[in-house]
Order: structure tokens, then C-alpha cells, then sequence
């Protein structure tokens, strides 16, 4: 999908039709979204009220990107303690402080540690809350969430924008799954309020 | 509905024993299998947390919340009153002298330091330990741990007397020099490690919130309160390709955020442990400061529970096993507490210095010897009671014991900043530290910010981690049937 844009960083890609199925216990969320992994649907998600354990591996996806990002903030942090502290010591205004050297690494260390956590910590927190609106898949409708994906069930969502999508075949699909309360989602055509 | 699970039948404390489950014939070779008891009870279904957390940021807060609000607001009133005397008259109107220079203020600083300690671990250390009793304490600790960390951070800046220029504490370019200020300075090091820690419990905090806060709108019926809930979760969905750097995320603060929470106190004690003076210059202070942090922010976890337990009516999330728990680190940190008071001491006699003799002699036999009592009877001894697992179990027992300690480890500060300073080398330079009203009302009144704040976050936010909670439970006994078409 390459970087987001601004703009879409504001408002991520959405689709606006696809089909929901409900679980209500993670277990059969689970089996539900290994059959999905090895059927032929790419564009679909599951939305959980807690974080299933397991849940990665079933729907086939990889380890997050996060931790790597994580790695470079944390040097950027060292960095730039390192380069203040550096530079205001040693460069700008060296001051003899009861005979100690200018460079007087190991005071250095403390400031060191704490901006290498709070750029690295906050930073995280920043690139893992865009990262989960701009995966692979554009993000289903706020209709499929209020169907109580973030109170007790375990939502299949299956998005038209998926290349082999067919109402018909991914209705039954998603039925023989053995989900609850299985129905089309059409946004546009305002079809379906009656959740 | 199928309700085969152990923990369908559990309903209250006082159904819970503390002890394992013994499931006969069901191990891995047909031997007995011990499982954990239910960390929520009451046969809760998923759709129920949700109803019982969010139910008070829904309706009108009760009576009994508005007496706590009144009597927040009235004692943050007197803090706010002191603090405007403190600044329009000066530091002249508080304890504070020559040679007593850290007064009450270094006391309270390094005091709601501590505090704020208990809710970092709880998040971070026991989360990185998969500890489950976690899910049901870890939002109000670390809500705890903001406030107290919003209390800590007006000492040092009223202690500075001119407080107006508080901002030269921070290294920005500037056209006084420029001047700017020492890295060799263990106060330096502080203002960073304050200040982190402040934003990085405040960020894992907030992080943590997010999918409740969805929840939350999810449940509004107000179009305003689904608006206003869905841009504070930053339009959360609960899409596990959203979880997966969630949690990846969150496994990240927690592992950062438990180096933060040493090395704070840590620095905290390099305050002290970086000067000469007796009884401060000893390379016990950072283990000493860290373990007497926990030590007291659990007392603290512990009162606030109990409050919540009650008021709130949260007991089936907040059991008695999850007060067992904290009752045993209160007593395994009281007596690590007590181990380090000792070593003290024998360290005192052992280096075989006259200074470092006279100061521990005169702290715990000298005029402040009182204040030594009330430390090491608190710390030390009471928390031996947790021996008895009956009275881990009792909760008056523990509200009790609770309050003796942050009671102990306020005066702990006490002891440590009052007697080493109150006499030092020179016999004539000797004198004495007395607390005046405008000690006692900041004290007090940074209770009432506290209590402010943290009645206020009872009120709008959910106050326990719901969705974390729902993760523990037995999804037999908690999942809702889901409607036929």
C-alpha cells in the first residue's frame, strides 16, 4: 500500500460493503479465521472485543513492523541526549565544575537512558495507533463495529473490495462457517441499519 | 447455555479460598489439575463488565461521590490558597531553614514519587510477568500514578522560592549567558526523569484506554457522547489488524516502562545519595528508594481499592484474592524495607566513620527518634501481621495496615531528609525543623488534588480495563449467545 498520505492518515481507507458473521466465543473465532486464511478471501478482518492469543497466526499475518521503528527511535533518543549534552558541556560553554572533565560521560548516562525511553515509548504509542488503521485491508465500516465487536462478539468481515468477492459464494461462505447473524453490509445503498 | 466451567459457580469473596481449584482426573496423565480461582466472580458475562464499569460514567454520580468531590475540592481550595501565600509572601511562611533546608517539600516530592511507582509496576513489570490479577487493578493504579506523579511535580518547583522561573530548570537557549544548566547535577538528572516519566505513564496510560473508550462510545446513546468517545480512541474498531500492533505496541511501553520506573526513583535517590552529607551518601539509596517506592505505592493501590470495591460496587472484579495479592508484595517490600533500615545501621558501625555513627545514632536515640519509631513500627513490624493469611483476607485488616504504611513511609522521607540535615559536622551549625500550617495545608491540600483528580477519572473513564478483564475470563461462562437469524 506504500506510506499513507496525509490526508489518509486523517481518514484511512474504508470500504463500504462486505459481509459480517458473528462469534461468540474466541475459540470458534479462531477455527472461523483459519478456514478464511486458507480460502481464497485476502480482504478480511476480525474484530474482537480483547485481543485473541492466536489470532495473528490464524488469519495468517505477520509479526508487527512496530518493534523495528521502536529500534530506531530508541537510537535517535541516545542521539540527541548524547548531542545536547554534548554540545552544551563540551562545545557552547565548558565550565569546570569542581575539576571534573568537560566530557564527563558517565553524568551523561542518566539523561541518556531517560530520553532514549521517552522518545522510543512515546513514539510507539504514535506509529502503532496509524499503523492499525492502514494495514493491507481498507477498514470496514463503523456499522460492522457497533455490532458489538467491542462488547462480547467476534465479527468476520469480509470486504468487497476483496478481488474474488461474489455476495452469493461469500454469504454461504461465511455461513458454513458456522456464524451467527451473517448478512450483507451495503453502506451506500443505506440497505442496512438494522443492526 | 453451556456452564461446565468451575467458575460458573463462583459468585462472591466468599465463595473464594485462596487456594487452587483441584480439578480431580483432569490433568495432562489422569492425575489431579490445579487452576487458578476465578479472578472475576459472579458468573459475568462479557456484556456485563461492560455494564457494571461503564455504569458510572452513564448515569449522575451518586451521593456518596459528591461528599468525596466536596471534600477533594475543599482541601484542593486549601492547597490552591497555600500555594498563592507561598508565592505573593515567600518561603519564609513554611519550616524550612538553615540547616534544614529540605523541608516538608523534598518530603512530599519524593513521597507522591513513590506512590506513583505501585501503578507502573502493576502495569508494566506484572504484565511482562503475565500476572492476571493485573487486568482487574492496572487502570486506577496507573491512573494513580498520573495524579500522584501531577502531585510530586509541584515540590520542586514551589521549593525552588521563585518559582517563576522554574523555567530555567530546562535546557533551552536563552540570552542569560547563556547559561545553561549542569549535566554533572544529580537535580538535572531528576527534571528528566520526572518529566519522562510523567509522559510515559501518561502514553501507556491513555494507550491502555483506547479500546475501553470504544467501548464506551459503543454503549452511548447520545450521538454527542459517541462522537466525543469515538475521537478520544481515535476511532478504535477492535480490527485484529489493529490489535496486532496494539498489543506489539503495549508489550513495548510495559518493557520500556519497567527500566523508567527504577531508574526514576533511582534518580530520585542520587538526590541525595550524590552529596556528603551522613546518612544520605551511601550507595544503599536507589534499592533502598525503589523497593520503599513499591513498598508504599501498594499501600496506596491497596487504600484506593477498597474505596473502589465499595463504592463502586466492583467486587466481583476487584476480589479478595486480588487484595491477597497486593498484601503479600506490601509484605515482601516491608520487610526488604526493614532489611535495608538495618543495613543501615550495621553499615554505620562497620565502615567504622564517626560522622556516619553519630547521624544513625542521633536519628534513631536523638530528638527525632519519635519519627524513627513511627517509620520502622510501620514499615517493619506492622506488615508482619500479613503473615496471617486471615487477616490478608480481612479487608478492614488491610485498609488499616494500608494507611499505617503510607503513614510509615511518609515519615520515612521524613527521617531521611530531617535528621541528616538538622545536625552535620559542625556541632555549631546545629537546629532544629518544625512544621508549620502552610507544611500541613500543602500536605493536605496535595491529597485533595490527588483525590480531585482521581474521583474526577472515576467518573468519566472507565475506571477498570475492560477489555484486559474480558481477556482472563473463562469464555465458557462469559461468552453471550449470539441471536439465530
Amino acid at each position: 500500500m506504500g506510506l499513507p498520505t496525509p490526508s489518509q492518515l486523517m481518514k484511512p481507507p474504508q470500504s463500504t460493503k462486505g459481509i459480517i458473521g458473528q462469534f461468540g466465543e474466541p475459540d470458534e473465532a479462531l477455527s472461523a479465521a483459519r478456514r478464511v486464511r486458507d480460502s481464497q478471501y485476502t480482504h478480511f478482518d476480525f474484530l474482537t472485543p480483547f485481543p485473541v492469543h492466536g489470532m495473528d497466526e490464524a488469519m495468517g499475518q505477520q509479526r508487527s513492523w512496530v518493534p523495528m521503528l521502536t529500534a530506531v527511535l530508541a537510537f535517535f533518543g541516545i542521539l540527541s541526549a548524547q548531542a545536547m549534552m554534548n554540545y552544551i558541556m563540551v562545545w557552547d560553554w565548558p565550565m569546570n565544575f569542581g575539576g571534573k572533565p568537560f566530557a564527563a560521560w558517565p553524568s551523561f548516562v542518566p539523561i541518556t537512558f531517560e530520553l532514549m525511553v521517552l522518545f522510543a515509548a512515546v513514539g510507539t504509542a504514535v506509529i502503532a495507533i496509524i499503523a492499525g488503521k492502514h494495514d493491507t485491508v481498507p477498514q470496514p465500516p463503523a456499522m460492522v463495529v457497533a455490532t458489538g465487536a467491542t462488547i462480547d462478539k467476534f465479527v468476520l468481515w469480509i470486504s468487497a473490495t476483496d478481488p474474488k468477492f461474489d455476495v452469493v459464494k461469500a454469504k454461504e461462505f461465511v455461513e458454513g462457517l458456522g456464524a451467527h447473524g451473517v448478512r450483507v453490509v451495503d453502506m451506500e445503498e443505506k440497505g442496512d441499519a438494522s443492526v | 447455555m453451556t456452564r461446565s466451567s468451575p467458575y460458573a459457580t463462583v459468585f462472591d469473596d466468599s465463595q473464594l479460598t485462596g487456594r487452587p481449584i483441584v480439578l480431580p482426573g483432569s490433568g495432562p496423565f489422569g492425575g489431579d489439575e490445579e487452576i487458578d480461582e476465578p479472578w472475576v466472580t459472579g458468573g459475568k458475562r462479557y456484556v456485563d463488565i461492560d455494564r457494571d464499569v461503564c455504569a458510572h460514567t452513564e448515569q449522575f454520580p451518586t451521593r456518596r461521590w459528591w461528599i468525596a468531590f466536596g471534600v477533594a475540592l475543599c482541601l484542593l481550595g486549601l492547597l490552591v490558597f497555600s500555594l498563592v501565600s507561598l508565592a505573593f509572601v515567600g518561603v519564609g511562611i513554611v519550616g524550612p531553614n538553615s540547616p534544614v533546608g529540605w523541608g516538608t517539600f523534598i518530603v512530599n516530592f519524593v513521597f507522591w514519587i513513590g506512590i506513583g511507582h505501585a501503578g507502573t509496576l502493576i502495569s508494566a513489570v506484572l504484565f511482562l510477568f503475565r500476572q492476571k490479577w493485573r487486568t482487574g487493578i492496572n487502570r486506577s493504579a496507573e491512573a494513580m500514578t498520573l495524579f500522584a506523579v501531577a502531585c510530586a511535580g509541584i515540590f520542586p518547583i514551589i521549593h525552588l522560592g521563585r518559582l517563576w522561573f522554574a523555567y530555567w530548570l530546562v535546557p533551552i537557549p536563552n540570552g542569560r549567558g547563556p547559561l545553561w544548566i549542569n549535566f554533572n547535577s544529580a537535580l538535572s538528572w531528576d527534571i528528566f526523569a520526572i518529566s519522562t516519566y510523567g509522559l510515559v505513564s501518561a502514553v501507556f496510560w491513555y494507550v491502555g484506554l483506547l479500546p475501553d473508550l470504544a467501548t464506551v462510545r459503543d454503549r452511548a446513546t447520545h450521538p454527542w457522547r459517541k462522537k466525543l468517545y469515538n475521537v478520544l480512541s481515535f476511532g478504535w474498531n477492535g480490527s485484529n489488524r489493529a490489535w496486532r500492533h496494539y498489543e506489539s505496541a503495549y508489550l513495548i511501553l510495559a518493557a520500556f516502562a519497567t527500566p523508567l520506573v527504577f531508574s526514576v526513583h533511582t534518580i530520585v535517590s542520587f538526590d541525595f545519595a550524590t552529596s556528603i552529607v551522613p546518612g544520605w551518601h551511601t550507595t544503599i539509596f536507589p534499592p533502598y528508594f525503589v523497593i520503599g517506592a513499591i513498598f508504599s505505592g501498594f499501600a496506596m493501590v491497596i487504600t484506593l481499592m477498597t474505596i473502589m470495591r465499595n463504592v463502586f460496587n466492583l467486587k466481583n472484579y476487584i476480589t479478595i484474592n486480588h487484595m491477597e495479592a497486593m498484601a503479600k508484595i506490601i509484605m515482601l517490600t516491608g520487610m526488604l524495607v526493614g532489611f535495608a533500615y538495618a543495613t543501615e545501621f550495621f553499615m554505620a558501625w562497620y565502615s567504622g566513620s564517626e560522622w556516619e555513627g553519630f547521624i544513625f545514632r542521633n536519628r534513631a536515640f536523638g530528638p527525632y527518634g519519635w519519627s524513627y519509631f513511627i517509620m520502622f513500627s510501620c514499615n517493619a513490624l506492622i506488615p508482619q501481621l500479613f503473615w496471617f493469611k486471615r487477616l490478608r483476607r480481612n479487608p478492614a485488616v488491610l485498609f488499616i495496615i494500608a494507611i499505617l504504611v503510607n503513614v510509615g513511609m511518609w515519615f520515612e522521607r521524613y527521617v531521611i531528609v530531617i535528621t541528616s540535615l538538622h545536625r552535620d559536622f559542625l556541632p555549631s551549625s546545629w537546629g532544629m525543623f518544625k512544621m508549620t500550617f502552610f507544611d500541613w495545608s500543602i500536605l493536605l491540600g496535595s491529597f485533595g488534588l490527588f483525590f480531585t483528580l482521581f474521583l474526577l477519572f472515576v467518573r468519566f473513564l472507565p475506571a477498570i480495563a475492560m477489555s484486559e478483564v474480558k481477556g482472563i475470563m473463562d469464555p465458557k461462562v462469559a461468552k453471550t449467545i449470539v441471536r439465530e437469524n
